[in-house]
């Protein structure tokens, strides 16, 4: 990797975001107001499994200032559900209601009070069905379906011969782990408004995919791509909770119902109604020579994908992808089921499926160790892939060592020189070690334009959303990198399908990757027009011209970039416009390979364990981030411990509670997410640059890597502490102290 | 004695300058402020008092905008994220967030940095200890918190080199 | 939340008033910290409130000469924890008023209110039975007093008739001699366990015992069968301590839900009563 010069890529330049962020004049989806704008409410089922026998909304509309009532009688002329994969998903209820919460009937109305008042009014007869809320119930045979069956999908995949390598092993270890529901809490809730227009739909939704939104609200209302805007303002929090189409379908129906712009601007309590985090269910079988050699393994797992599909599909596969671990088995077989069950539909959230199959397959390399009396950090170094491995086959290579990056972190954390003092006989301390890889990056489908101005300004365009994670910043960096122009020149315009070109999504850590890409190239088509017109002024070559500092330079002779356009158009004004492209085909050669890159998660841990109250304090935390190489190195950072964070969350404490199908803790004081008294005393995140990544400069994606092991991490430290192994999250005081007791008996 | 649907008159002082505005019993501040006034940077997120979204400093003490009714503001005292950010005297603070990484989604922020706010004012050399006990009613879910603390860390020590 | 009927009376008198029109339609409210919380969700309906902080009568934080600590209805958690008279009389609750809800729960709720809405979950009420507080209590037909414990019946049920206010909470500072610890327990919001433990020792016994626990039993209770064990014993007798735990733990009516089991609830009982009186016998404050 040669050593480059930068002038801003690499640098913790401040985000361009931050000032509207700060003095609140940042606009989020709930701060839209359109003229002539209705307020909505959702009539939600209070059962989880139900037929709907009938609806009433007389009452409901017959009150003053009610414009509209949407129930499934009103979805007509359009089609009626969707989905990323299976569009299972009615706009509102149809005949049947398969989760607590879900929208029968939605009132529009002059103001909120009147819209609450008249969805009081609206009067739903249900014919109640039993109801399976968890994997368990909903796999029994005589469980009632909730689709036509409780499968929502199969999948799996093998190599090598796995029975024959099991009977070759010395030992074969066997377990089942639990992972359970949890919520994103982006601290703003599901919003949007939306515009029906009898030949365009407007939009302005907190929304991730843009352009999948345009795309799903096309097909629904019948209308072409260019009649459908979908406008992202500010996301306030996204995780994978505002992935694909939420609520959008069913506020435009109520809009087109209503006649006039309505919004919808959900409560907490709603979005903890509207998505969470597939749980899981993973059984986890890997046979080993005695000198700890990895053989075989074979795993099956079913993740619980609520009352709706929503990403099911994407996540029972990714699931068993990231379940081998990051170690090389010449045997395999995974399996995976998604199911239904009734509650909140579950969907993307940050690494799917990577929490819950690293849950699993680190927790046990450690039990593999302990029996084997090998340390687990040798166990782990014995197995690992290296650069070049197919650490899946048929997928790409892994791209870079993973050991020396496994070091790093074992180096920040003082693993070797780690002296454990427990503070009393009932007060334990120890220390715990997980790392994987996980498929990321989705597709690679960017565009990007950028417009140069006659002044040496510019404006980049990118589909990309800025959920928090600085997305335009870093665009900006990029493409005042390539421009040679300052940060300051940059303006940059996201997530209006109206104004930029396609973008396919904003998630699985692959926008600085493939938008970076496009950004970038399309910065370079700017560039290499500039040095084209300059080579035309000074009369020589392009690649005699120097472009640097927002100008051409040609032996001591300069032109700013802006009076190059300015002499080509012949006036004061003129622009020019430069394009990037980013397809599987991408020149760079990078892009042909799924997934676009692996990307790497590591945690070490130190954990007290009181272990009379069962209290377990993670003292210390090291993880890693490996963005190839970092384009804002302090924003890196900072997505890197907020993701580590959200995992202590589902580690220690996290979970949404059902009951047949009555969910006990939708809001925040029943459902308890990290606060800063939960930030562990070290809690350091090691930069790791190899310039591995197919990104520009060697980047890649990091956003996701932190969720992935922190929950094995702390349990591998329980283990070295207590000796005792859980296998269940979240690991509240009550689950641990009663592990710690039975292991006592 | 207000009658429902009545309205009641607040006079209240908002980043420094004095309003008036009619409002029912039944309002919340955090209402009155994003819809009467149009201050938007309060937020709406939990609505239970927990998160800290909707916090505005009352009189210089942080409350829960989303609760609290409007009409207790009556003759006091309001500071919003608006009146920081158009302050020169909190760039230390507001620099600091910002140089930190200490803002990503930007939700919680404005509660945030009002939070930050009220501790330096009571406390203007908070050990790391007293960040996390008076800030842990604020919630953020973006950052893990880490540079929320150095944030307020640098703002204390510029603070104090004046 | 469903419109309401806002009351701003200036006397007692009017206030206790104001209540017996209503009736079941009104409330009385102070800082609304659980109050419009559950009239937002729609737990609970009023017609009319009526807001005590415009009674100049229903003082703050007060210290009379008898040594008593005097809490106001329209004192603030935040009032109480910064007190000076409290931090000087009566540290202990500066601190577990210090660690109540958030700072902004904190700068708006009130002690007496939030010993009338009586939130199981909860930390002021364990805490002012163990320094055996009285509440003055005031009606249209007159006044009258009750112990901290004779006010809380239930979870959210108090003995207070619909036309009742409380004016105050007299707390007596712990007698000379005594030492008192609170430890409480929890990873949620709310608490799930709060142990109080005061204690005065004589050559190592000892002498006097008062115990408390919130939050695991459906109300504030003074745990008298165990302290009967204590008092007289040895402090340094681990087995009496065990012993007082388990009672204390029998005794405490927890039940299921999602703070945990009743039977880890009971667990923890056991182990906070026995680190209480660790606490109250080596670091105890007044």
């Amino acid at each position: 990797m040669t050593q480059q010069e930068f002038n801003t890529v690499g640098k913790s330049v401040r985000r361009i975001d931050s000032f509207d962020k700060i003095s609140g004049r940042a606009v989020y989806s709930v701060d839209v107001v359109v003229p002539g704008m209705a307020y909505a409410k959702l009539v939600p089922s209070p059962l989880p499994h139900a037929l709907i026998k009938s609806i009433d909304a007389s009452k409901a509309r017959a009150l003053p200032g009610v414009y509209a009532v949407l129930t499934a009688a009103e979805l007509v002329n359009m089609e009626t559900h969707y989905g990323s994969d299976k569009k299972d998903r009615p706009i509102v209820a149809m005949n049947k209601v398969r989760f607590q919460g879900e929208p029968v009937a939605a009132v529009a109305a002059v103001d909120l009070a009147t819209a609450e008042a008249a969805a009081e009014l609206v009067e739903v007869e249900y014919e109640e069905l039993p109801a399976a809320s968890d994997l368990t119930s909903a796999l029994l045979p005589d469980a009632e379906p909730i689709h036509d069956s409780n499968y929502c999908h199969e999948y799996g995949y093998e190599w090598g011969d796995v029975d024959a390598a099991f009977a070759g092993c010395d030992r074969i270890f066997e377990d089942t782990f639990l992972f359970p529901m949890v919520y994103h809490y982006a601290m703003e809730p599901h919003t949007c408004v939306v515009s029906y227009e009898h030949d365009r739909i407007r939009t302005w939704t907190s929304a991730q995919h843009p352009f999948l939104v345009r795309a799903e609200l096309a097909r629904i209302f019948g209308m072409q791509l260019d009649q459908v805007q979908v406008v992202v303002p500010y996301v306030g929090g996204g995780y994978g909770s505002k992935s694909y189409t939420k609520i959008e379908p069913l506020v435009a129906a109520l809009s087109r119902e209503a006649g006039r712009p309505v919004r919808l601007a959900q409560s907490v309590e709603e979005s903890m109604k509207t998505v969470r985090r597939h749980a899981a269910r993973a059984t986890i079988r890997t046979g080993v020579m005695n000198d700890g050699t990895f053989v075989a393994r074979e795993c099956l797992s079913y993740v619980d994908t609520g009352g709706y599909t929503d990403n099911g599909v994407r996540v029972t596969e990714r699931i068993s992808d990231r379940i081998v671990g990051p170690y090389i088995f010449d045997n395999v077989r995974v399996k995976s089921y998604g199911i239904y069950t009734n509650s909140t539909p579950a969907g993307s959230f940050r690494s799917i499926g990577g929490p819950q199959a690293s849950w699993a397959c680190e927790s046990q390399t450690d039990i593999i160790a302990e029996a084997l009396g090998i340390d687990p950090i040798q166990l782990r170094l014995k197995n690992l892939a290296k650069k070049g491995d197919e650490v899946r086959r048929g997928k790409r290579p892994l791209e870079g060592d993973l050991a020396p990056k496994l070091q790093m972190v074992l180096d920040k954390f003082g693993w070797d020189n780690y002296q454990r003092e427990d503070p009393s006989p009932t007060v334990k301390r120890g220390i715990g070690f997980a790392c994987n890889v996980t498929n990321s990056g989705a597709s690679p489908t960017s565009t990007s334009l950028v417009r140069f101005h006659a002044d040496g300004s510019s404006t980049v365009y990118i589909g990309t959303t800025e959920i928090g994670q600085g997305s335009r910043s870093v665009m900006a960096q990029i493409a005042a990198e390539e421009l040679r122009i300052p940060l300051a020149s940059i303006k940059v315009i996201g997530s209006d399908t109206d104004s930029v070109p396609y973008d396919r999504s904003t998630g699985s850590s692959r926008s600085t990757t493939l938008m970076g890409l496009a950004v970038q190239d399309a910065a370079v088509d700017v560039r290499e027009q500039l040095l084209e017109i300059a080579a035309k002024h000074f009369e020589t070559f392009a690649d005699q011209i120097e472009a640097a500092d927002g100008k051409a330079t040609f032996k001591g002779e300069s032109m700013t970039f802006g009076a190059l356009i300015r002499e080509m158009f012949g006036g004061s004004g003129g622009e020019l416009m430069g394009r990037g492209y980013v397809t599987q085909n991408h020149a760079s050669g990078r892009l042909t390979q799924d997934p676009v890159f692996w990307e790497v998660s590591i945690g070490a841990a130190e954990v007290e364990v009181d272990e009379d109250t069962g209290t377990v304090k993670l003292l210390r935390y090291v993880s890693a981030s490996d963005p190839g190489k970092a384009i804002n190195p302090k924003q890196v950072e900072g997505q890197d411990e907020g993701a580590a964070m959200q995992a202590i969350g589902h580690s220690m404490f996290e979970e949404m509670l059902f009951e047949d199908g009555q969910f006990l803790n939708p809001n925040l004081v029943d459902y308890r997410v990290p606060t800063f008294e939960d930030l562990p005393g070290e809690f350091e995140t090691v930069l790791i640059e190899f310039g591995d990544g197919p990104g520009p400069y060697g980047s890649k994606g990091v956003g996701e890597g932190g969720i992935v092991c922190v929950a094995p991490a702390i349990a591998n430290a329980i283990f070295n502490a207590t000796g005792v192994r859980l296998r269940e999250l979240p690991l509240t005081p009550e689950r641990v102290w009663r592990a710690i007791e039975k292991s006592k008996q | 004695m207000v009658q429902a649907n009545e309205k009641i008159t607040v006079a209240f002082n908002v980043n420094g300058g004095d309003v008036e505005i009619g409002v029912t019993p039944e309002t919340a501040l955090v209402d009155m402020l994003r819809d009467g006034l149009l201050l938007k940077g309060a937020k709406r997120s939990c609505d239970m008092q927990v998160c800290g979204a909707c916090t505005v400093l009352v009189d210089g003490l942080p409350v829960s905008a989303c609760t609290v009714p409007a009409f207790e503001v009556r003759g006091k005292s309001v500071t919003t994220i608006e009146g920081i950010a158009a302050d020169d005297r909190m760039a230390g603070l507001t620099d600091a967030f910002i140089d930190n990484a200490a803002i990503q989604c930007g939700f919680c922020t404005p509660g945030m940095v009002l939070a930050a706010k009220s501790l330096l004012d009571c406390n203007p050399h908070p050990s790391e200890a007293e960040i996390k006990d008076y800030m842990r009613g604020n919630i953020c879910r973006c950052t893990g918190y880490k540079k929320i603390v150095e944030a307020i860390q640098e703002a204390a020590r510029k603070a104090l080199q004046g | 939340m469903r419109p309401f009927r806002l009351y701003e009376p200036t006397t007692i008198k009017e206030t206790v008033a104001r209540l017996s029109e209503l009736g079941d339609d009104g409330k009385l409210y102070a800082g609304g910290t659980e109050l419009l919380l559950a009239m937002k969700t729609g737990l609970l309906q009023y017609d009319g409130l009526v807001n005590v902080k415009t009674v100049p009568e229903l003082e703050g934080v007060s210290f009379s000469n008898s040594g008593t600590l005097n809490i106001g209805a329209r004192a603030t958690h935040s009032t109480v924890e910064h007190s000076a008279d409290v931090i000087a009389h009566a540290p202990l609750i500066a601190s577990v008023e210090h660690r109540v809800a958030n700072v902004r729960v904190r700068n708006v709720g009130t002690v007496v209110g939030n010993l009338c809405f009586a939130e199981p979950h909860s930390d002021p009420g364990a805490l002012l039975l163990l320094y055996e507080a009285e509440v003055d209590i005031a009606s249209p037909s007159g006044t009258r007093s009750a112990s901290v414990e004779e006010l809380v019946v239930g979870p959210y049920e108090t003995s207070l008739a619909g036309d009742e206010l409380v004016t105050r909470v007299r707390v007596p500072l712990l007698p000379n001699g005594m030492r008192g610890a609170y430890l409480k327990f929890g990873y949620h919001h709310r608490p799930t366990l709060g142990v109080g433990a005061a204690v005065s020792v004589t050559d190592g016994k000892f002498v006097d015992i008062r115990l408390t626990l919130g939050s695991a039993p459906p109300k504030p209770t003074r745990m008298r069968d165990a302290e009967a064990v204590l008092r007289g014993a040895a402090v340094d007798d681990p087995a009496v301590a065990i012993e007082a735990g388990r009672i204390a733990a029998e005794g405490c009516d927890a039940i299921d839900d999602l703070h945990g089991s009743a039977e880890y609830k009971r667990h923890l009982v056991q182990v906070f009563v026995q680190r209480a009186l660790t606490e109250a016998v080596e670091r105890g404050v007044k």
